[in-house]
């Protein structure tokens, strides 16, 4: 895709599109609003395509990171505040079969929502804040009620269960 | 010290704006941490796995392309062909002049910016790192036509970055330097916000090695800046060795 092959970018659509758009519906909480997301992450990958390293595996959390980046940013605008108050409950958002996935991905999605089942309620919750709320630590400190330290501590354990059951899958995926 | 307890929220993105900077600086240049940095990360990329997967409107990919190629350059068009335009080798010289003209021009803004900028006054900082032996890099406005900015790097580390032609930021937005590097994580090197003059100046963390750093680029993040470029290259300095 470095050099301006559209296939490229298709390929990275079909394997992550599905993805971003679950990610972006996860945080913005309505379609459209998750659709621009998908649509800005893509379009800013394919403007920004020089400064990627896809050799070395990075694509998929640069590519999770701008969605996460552009949804939360729409998520803290005024306009989507209004929209939100204004909108019905969501109906249609059942949740619909994605592209078949090859079997080293279903695998991980597996162990991924293992992994996050398995982690203690308090934990989390702390992980799900930071990532889908994009709140800060300070701001989920105040939210809970709890002390900064804790929220840190509760943080990296999570992080460190969560690696120590996933990183054994991710790495031979980077590599390959 | 390594900063252990922040580092999974650095990874998270939850970190506050100076603290995140801080352990930003410390991945960028401790191999342990920036190591455990990137697991975190390859681990975060993950976690949409978690959810129950939603497919996208079957539209939304028309949309995706037709914009994509809406926005190809034409030198874009060129790569991989090993096609070159006969103009392109006749340029050179024309180059070296204009970038030795824009060298001189950048100086002289420099002096004139450090006169009579209204915000944090760099004044005797930017004096003495000037009188250190170093160079100049300067940034296009690829993704802002009319805006331009120039980093002076000393030889022995340090930096400053003086900046026109940039739009004035809402309060939840910062522009954000970054060197791209090859095979690594990009480093950021500074969060700026332009005054009303679209003017801007601020110092520059600069990366122990520059070996592998193939550009620089400045983009618009969120305010606390964000842990990975994800705006549009605002300006870019490419060629810059």
């Amino acid at each position: 895709m470095q050099v301006g092959d559209e296939s490229a970018l298709e390929v990275l659509y079909g394997r992550y599109g599905g993805l971003i758009f679950t990610l972006a519906l996860r945080i913005v909480g309505d379609p459209e609003l998750a659709r621009e997301v998908l649509q800005d992450t893509f379009l800013r990958c394919w403007d920004g395509r020089d400064a990627y390293d896809s050799a070395r595996g990075r694509v998929p959390g640069w590519l999770m990171g701008i969605a996460r980046n552009r949804a939360i940013d729409l998520l803290r605008s005024r306009p989507h505040q209004a929209r939100l108050r204004e909108r019905e409950p969501p109906v249609g958002l059942a949740s619909e079969p994605v592209q078949p996935d090859a079997a080293d991905s279903i695998m991980l999605r597996r162990a991924v929502v293992s992994a996050l089942r398995g982690l203690p309620i308090a934990q989390r919750q702390a992980i799900e804040l930071a990532y889908y709320g994009g709140h800060t630590q300070v701001e989920i400190a105040r939210e809970l009620g709890e002390p900064l330290g804790t929220i840190k501590s509760r943080t990296r354990q999570a992080m460190e269960l969560l690696r120590d059951v996933l990183w054994p899958l991710i790495e031979p995926r980077r590599e390959a | 010290m390594h900063p252990t307890e922040n580092l999974a929220a650095y990874a998270l993105g939850a970190l506050e704006g100076p603290e995140g900077i801080s352990v930003e600086t410390h991945v960028a240049t401790c191999a342990t941490c920036g190591s455990l940095v990137e697991q975190y990360r390859a681990v975060v990329s993950t976690l949409p796995m978690g959810l129950d997967p939603v497919a996208p409107p079957p539209e939304a990919w028309a949309a995706i392309r037709a914009e994509a190629r809406r926005r190809r350059s034409p030198v874009r068009e060129w790569a991989g062909t090993g096609m070159r335009p006969r103009w392109r080798r006749a340029m050179w010289p024309v180059l070296t002049t204009l970038v030795a003209s824009l060298l001189v021009w950048n100086v002289m803004l420099q002096r004139e910016l450090t006169r009579r900028a209204p915000g944090p006054a760099p004044g005797p900082e930017v004096e003495a790192l000037s009188r250190r032996p170093g160079r100049i890099v300067i940034l296009q406005g690829t993704g802002k036509p009319g805006a331009s900015a120039r980093i002076f790097v000393a030889v022995d580390g340090g930096g400053h970055l003086a900046v026109s032609g940039l739009a004035s930021l809402p309060p939840d937005r910062t522009y954000q330097l970054w060197f791209v590097r090859s095979g690594a994580f990009p480093v950021s090197g500074a969060t700026f916000r332009a005054d009303g003059y679209g003017r801007a100046w601020a110092k520059v963390t600069v990366p122990p090695s520059l070996d592998d750093v193939r550009s620089i680029v400045v983009t618009e993040e969120p305010a606390q800046g964000s842990g990975a470029p994800t705006g549009t290259h605002l300006l870019e300095a490419t060629a810059w060795r």
